[in-house]
This record gives structure tokens, sequence and C-alpha cells, in this order.
């Protein structure tokens, strides 16, 4: 405390200001002279000057590594070009191409309509709903499955249904049967994947035959994709073995599924190469 | 500047390489990023408190530019460009940190943990202000080092930081208050 008309509180508030030289005249007249009279005051403002001035002076850090070789590793991988670069041609490609591969893409997902409804009259005309508890034992590793290449012939990749199939009757079926409701026979989780592994066959012997017309940084995404959801279907499975019935597993294998097919269909009606 | 450049030296401004990157030429990129890099490692390193995360985010920050070169229309320099693109990659990046990020933001005025962190090494050796810099809550460090060291005014931290410009001045008032503490003065 001093003198002056302004105390050490009072001033503590107004330093803000002060430091960024907004404050109006009298109240600026009362910090100065508070700070002529009040040794801790002066020394607080100096020492925060002196910060303030020792950083805007900081000279620059230099990097202990060259960060150029990993950044160059990035801007040359392959990417989706969102845009044009300017020095790029477009490559016309046949019309009836993007043609088949669309009616391919619609026969596909009709078929599995098909199926999938199918399944589903079959499932609650024909059959009993049971709930099972989740204690029957899964061989480890039954559940596995490999990753897969864009354009993967034949059955490479595809689930295998006799590996993926979970000895379960709690398993629920993909194609929106509630999780504990399955049908006794085990039918259902089998068609489920059969719809699933014939559909994903069908698109990627689609991607795989215009493999050539797609920019091949455009394939090496999509690749790159298919191996992050195989992996999250290998996980769901997994977990799946451990716990058959849980509802929200199912959904997730379901949605994982979805997003391949979804992909792949994606992948089949890409516009070629620009 | 880091070691193991290949490129040669050309004899240009910023300008003809911009554009030259723009097109898709590396060497050029290259070239500004041998211009700009400490510039934006200093930056990245500050803000994040970490020359680890520094050298990641530096990285980030070129392979964003790389991306955006081409929608450049020069309407500022290219440094200054450079930087506000910077700026953003490390803002956006602290966002996805997540819950620890968001706690010491604008609100983190209480943050008690910086006093335990900062003392510690008080005791032993006299911090330099770059250490103090970096033991700072994030939300004080971010706004000292944008308005202290790089220059911000408070409404361009406010808009780029999405607070108030009060809340910039609170934040930069309490790191200076902090560092203060921190080197004994």
């Amino acid at each position: 405390m001093t003198n002056s008309d302004m105390t050490c509180e009072a001033f503590d508030n107004a330093l803000p200001d002060y430091l960024e030289g907004t404050l109006d005249g009298s109240l600026r007249a009362s910090v100065e002279r508070h700070l002529r009279e009040c040794v801790r005051c002066a020394g607080l403002v100096r020492d925060l000057e002196n910060i303030r001035d020792e950083a805007a002076s900081l000279p620059d850090l230099v990097p202990a590594r060259d960060l150029w070789t990993g950044i160059e590793a990035r801007i040359t991988a392959p990417v989706i070009p969102l845009t044009a670069r300017p020095e790029r041609q477009r490559r016309l490609v046949p019309a009836w191409i993007g043609i088949a591969a669309a009616a391919l893409i619609v026969s596909t997902a009709g078929v599995t309509y098909l199926l999938t409804a199918r399944s589903m009259r079959t499932g609650s005309d024909g059959r009993v709903a049971v709930i099972t508890p989740a204690t029957n034992s899964v061989t480890p590793g039954a559940t596995t499955e490999p990753a897969e290449s864009v354009g993967a012939s034949g059955s490479q990749g595809i689930p295998d249904q006799s590996a993926t199939r979970v000895q379960t009757s709690t398993k629920p079926s993909r194609s929106g049967v509630p999780a504990t409701l399955v049908s006794q026979d085990q039918s259902e989780p089998a068609q489920s994947d059969a719809i699933y592994s014939r559909e994903i066959e069908m698109l990627q012997n689609i991607v795989k035959q215009r493999k050539t017309q797609l920019d091949s940084s455009t394939v090496a995404v999509i690749q790159k994709n298919l191996e992050i959801i195989d992996a999250a279907i290998r996980q769901s499975r997994a977990a799946l073995a451990k716990d058959p019935a849980s509802r929200m597993l199912n959904q997730q294998l379901t949605h994982t599924l979805d997003k391949k097919v979804e992909l792949l269909r994606t992948a089949a009606m890409l516009p070629a190469s620009t | 500047m880091a070691a193991g450049s290949n490129v040669v030296p050309v004899p240009m401004g910023d300008s003809t390489d911009v554009a030259l990157a723009a097109a898709g030429d590396r060497q050029a990129f290259e070239r500004l990023y041998r211009s700009h890099a400490n510039r934006v490692y200093s930056l990245c390193t500050r803000m994040s408190g970490s020359r680890t995360k520094g050298e990641e985010l530096t990285q980030d920050v070129f392979v964003r530019t790389w991306e955006k070169l081409p929608q450049f229309r020069g309407e500022s320099a290219f440094s200054t460009w450079l930087h506000r693109l910077a700026v953003n990659v490390v803002l956006n990046a602290r966002k996805t940190e997540g819950k620890e990020a968001s706690r010491t933001d604008e609100n983190d005025v209480g943050d008690d943990r910086w006093n335990e962190v900062a003392r510690a090494p008080m005791h032993i050796e006299r911090m330099d202000l770059s250490d103090a810099i970096a033991r700072l809550p994030a939300g004080a460090r971010k706004i000292f080092v944008l308005h202290d060291i790089e220059g911000y005014k408070h409404e361009e931290i406010a808009e780029l930081c999405g607070i108030t410009s009060g809340g910039s001045k609170a934040q930069l008032h309490r790191a200076r208050l902090l560092l203060r503490e921190a080197l004994e003065r």
C-alpha cells in the first residue's frame, strides 16, 4: 500500500490493460503514480515487461532431425486426388464400361435385397425363436479373416463361411433379426454370411475388372481402406466368438460388412482415372 | 536448418517456388520447406510444449501446405498464409486430442497442475524462458505464444481459438504471471 489513491489490489486489476496500453488517461495516471511509490508493483511490471520483450526476441528453434524425409514420403504417398492437378490429362474410356459396372451393382444390390428379404420371411414363418445363453465355445482363431486386396479374385478375402460361422445358436442374423432371436437350425447366420460373401465377391470382381481404369493411387487407398475394414471385421468376429449374444457386436459386424460392401460399390462406380 | 538436403539452391523468391510447388514441383516445395521449416517448427513446438510433438506437427503443416498450395491465391505473403495454416493445424490437433486438451483451454484458469510440474525443477536450476513456456498450461501457453512470440493481436487470437478477446487477454496475463513465478524473477 502506498500514499497514492490506488491500492495494490486495484493496481493488479488494472495491470493487464496497463501492459496492453489500453488504459484511459486518468486510470493510467493513477497506475503510474502507484508505480512510482510501490516497489512491489514496480517490480512486477518490470518483470512482466521483460518477459514480454524476451519472448518477442526468442530465436527460431531448429529441428533435431531432418523432417523433410517424412514430409516427402507423405506427399508422394498415394491419395485420392480430389482436384485434378493442372498437368494431368483426362483419359477417356468407353461409356459402356461404366454402364456395365452400374448394371452389375444394381444387380448385386437386388440379389442381396431379395435374399435378405427371403431370409427374414423364412425366419419368421418357419422357425422358432429361442434365447440361449452364450456359453458355447468357439475354436480360437476360427473367426479370422485374411486381409484382402482390391480386385482379389475368386474367394480370396471372402469370409470363409465354414470358418467364420460361430458355433452357437445365439448368433443373430445380420439381416435385421433381433440379436437374441435366431433360428434353431443355424441356417440364418450362414445364409447371412453367404449373402455378404456373394455380394462382396461380385463387387470385387467388378473392381478387379476396372482396376486398370482407376488411378493407381485411388486403388491403393481403396486397398488400404479395405484392409482397415477387414481388420475391423476380424475384431468383431473375434469378439463375437467370446460373446455371441451381444447385440452390439452383431450390429457392429453388420455395420462393418455393410461398409465393406459400400466401399466396393463406390469403387466399382468410380469414374475412370482422370 | 536440418541437414540432408539435396536440393540445389535456386536464387528465387518464394513466389516462384510457390507457383512451381503448386503445380506439383516437389523440389520447389522442398526449397519452401527449407526456407520456412524453422519458423514453423518453432511455432509448433512452442504451442505444443514438446519438441517431439513439434516435429510431428511441422510435418503435418507441410503436408497440409502441399495439399492446399493450389488454392493459394497470393492475396497475402506466402509466409503469412503458411503461418496461419500452421496455427490452424496446431489448434485443430489440440482439439482432436480430446478431453485433456479441452480441459486446459480457456477454462483452465484455475489449473493447479502447472505449479506441481513447473516448480519441481526450479529448485534444481533456474529455468530459462523456453522451458518455462513449455511448462505452461496448454491454454495459457497457446495464447502467450500467439501473442507475445508470434505477434498476433487479441482479436485475431480470439477468432483463431474461438474465444473472446477478453479471454485471450486474461490468459495472456495469467501466462505472464506464471512465467514470472517460474523464472523466479
